[in-house]
């Protein structure tokens, strides 16, 4: 099961000849400095967005069909909560939402292959697992940013999606808090195992996350190279201390310099 | 009312409730507040100031200003009679505002779900809006009679814009983000309007009850006022009172309207309090 994705150019020329294939249940991140067409590239995976040119597959079908099935789950920059929800009632609520979704998931080719359908996850225990035991009764205004975030978080694997779109999610958290996040995200990751397209501009972020981190560039926006990030998994503090993370982190740097670079030239 | 929120959020941050309790927020202990003299005292000693000026000017011109012992004593003498007219004035506004509160609500949906409706609704909607209805009451009695009907509709009207107006600003105005959150799971157009606009428009709607109830008082007595048969409502009384001199009758009549109008936006408050304990306005 491949997944391709191809872009032609639009008229601000946001994505050019892009071409991407993700393996399902890979962790991939894309880098780049602002203005590549990453949020773009997302978006267009997400349905958001429609390409001007070329073509986006998810599981074979396109984003549209794949939001109909509900199998993307977005975790956007800002928690996007519903204030006047509790917390439980904020990641229930995708399930009174599209209710027909699960058929038209289940018809969905290659749907076999994934294993039986995702029966409704118990958001309670989720929850319990992303550290919000506490909080499963409070209103998002009562919670930390690290906490909202992690809400919304739990809200878009609740979903079991296939694909798993996160734009920049920890980009508004503080260093301590971010780093407990990518713990958990890891965490939930390796249970439910899905498919994650994260855009980041953190490079020690796209190391410590991905098996695969696309680095890109702009005008037009291009991926420069795919780097394989072939360190051990779990990846837990000491990550940070190891000679290897620092080299994937540095060729990541060189590789986003050289595009800088030859843009401005 | 700073001395008490200043308490209250110091209060509150010092100890954040074990448990989402939606009343507790500043309630009590602003109630108690009130205890205060700090809190009272400015307004009381302002009410005599005002009271000591009136009573000076009702000297001096007695046919301008009754005195204030009159106009209580109209009050207590007549008790039943203001509050028979009370009620009347009363109904006609608060029926006229369910009136307007439905159509306007309505159309804020359709307006804000299809853009064709929006510009077809909206023009006259703001004409309506911009023509003073004291000049369109006359007209509308005419067309209706003395009758409780042209009441209705000119407190209707009157309702009709800021409802329309605020809702569809709330509804509108649900942040991208969380909008394309519920794309991404395919939600439908009644999904998102049921889930996410209506309730998050429910602070603009409170914010245009709080301005529509006073209006919807205005709104039944100018009517009562426009149609000069009709016998009942405070509007009447007032500019019966006022063409036969008896001002302690017409300055009571407006004490009660003014009481009226309090305790409506109480009461919108209070439920504004309740409907609404998440919102940022009643947190603090």
């Amino acid at each position: 099961m491949g997944r391709a994705y191809g872009f032609g150019p639009s008229t601000t020329v946001a994505l050019d000849d892009v071409d991407l294939t993700v393996q399902p249940g890979r962790f991939v991140s894309l880098i780049g400095p602002s203005g590549c067409g990453k949020s773009t590239l997302l978006r267009l995976v997400a349905g958001l967005e429609q390409p001007d040119r070329g073509d986006v597959r998810v599981h074979g079908v396109t984003p549209a069909k794949a939001c109909a099935a509900k199998m993307i789950g977005l975790v956007p920059q800002s928690p996007a909560l519903l204030p006047w929800m509790s917390v439980l009632r904020n990641v229930t609520l995708p399930q009174k939402i599209n209710r027909g979704a699960a058929k038209r998931r289940e018809r969905i080719a290659g749907f076999a292959e994934r294993g039986t359908a995702p029966d409704a996850p118990d958001m309670r225990e989720l929850l319990v697992k992303a550290g919000l035991g506490e909080a499963i009764h409070k209103l998002p205004a009562q919670l930390s940013g690290g906490m909202r975030q992690r809400v919304a978080i739990v809200r878009a694997f609740g979903l079991r999606p296939d694909v798993l779109v996160m734009d920049e999610p920890f980009s508004a958290l503080d260093e301590f808090t971010r780093e407990s996040l990518q713990d958990q995200l890891l965490a939930l990751w390796d249970e439910l195992k899905t498919t994650v397209l994260f855009v980041t501009h953190s490079v020690s972020e796209a190391v410590r996350l991905s098996d695969t981190v696309v680095v890109m560039a702009p005008k037009p926006g291009r991926i420069v190279e795919t780097i394989e990030v072939d360190l051990p998994r779990p990846r837990g503090e000491q990550l940070f201390g190891e000679r290897r993370f620092h080299e994937y982190e540095d060729l990541i740097r060189d590789r986003l310099r050289r595009a800088w670079h030859s843009d401005v030239a | 009312m700073t001395v008490a929120e200043e308490r209250t959020t110091t209060a509150s941050e010092a100890e954040p409730p074990a448990e989402p309790s939606r009343f507790s927020l500043s309630h009590p202990k602003s109630r108690m507040a009130w205890i205060r003299p700090s809190m009272w005292l400015p307004l009381v000693v302002m009410l005599a100031v005002l009271a000591v000026l009136w009573q000076y000017g009702a000297r001096r011109l007695p046919y301008l200003l009754p005195a204030l012992p009159d106009i209580g004593r109209s009050l207590t003498a007549n008790l039943g009679y203001y509050v028979d007219n009370a009620l009347v004035t009363l109904g006609e506004a608060t029926a006229g505002l369910g009136m307007g509160f439905g159509a306007a609500f309505v159309l804020a949906v359709l307006t804000s779900e299809l853009p064709l409706v929006r510009r077809a609704v909206m023009p006259i909607a703001v004409v309506l809006n911009v023509t003073p209805l004291v000049a369109i009451a006359p007209a509308l009695v005419v067309a209706f009679g003395f009758g409780p009907l042209p009441k209705l509709i000119i407190t209707g009207l009157i309702c009709f814009f800021p409802i329309l107006i605020n809702t569809a600003a709330g509804l509108r105005s649900v942040p991208q983000q969380v909008l394309q959150v519920y794309r991404s799971m395919d939600a439908s157009r009644i999904e998102l309007l049921w889930h996410l606009r209506i309730p998050n428009a429910l602070p603009f709607l409170f914010a245009a009850l709080r301005i529509v109830f006073p209006l919807s008082i205005i709104g039944a007595v100018v009517a009562e006022m426009s149609a000069s048969g009709s016998t009942r409502g405070l509007g009447t009384a007032i500019s019966v009172a006022s063409s036969m001199n008896q001002l302690p009758v017409v300055y009571a009549s407006i004490f009660v309207l003014a009481v009226m109008g309090v305790t409506l936006l109480l009461a919108v408050t209070l439920v504004e309090r309740r409907a609404l304990h998440w919102h940022d306005s009643t947190l603090d």
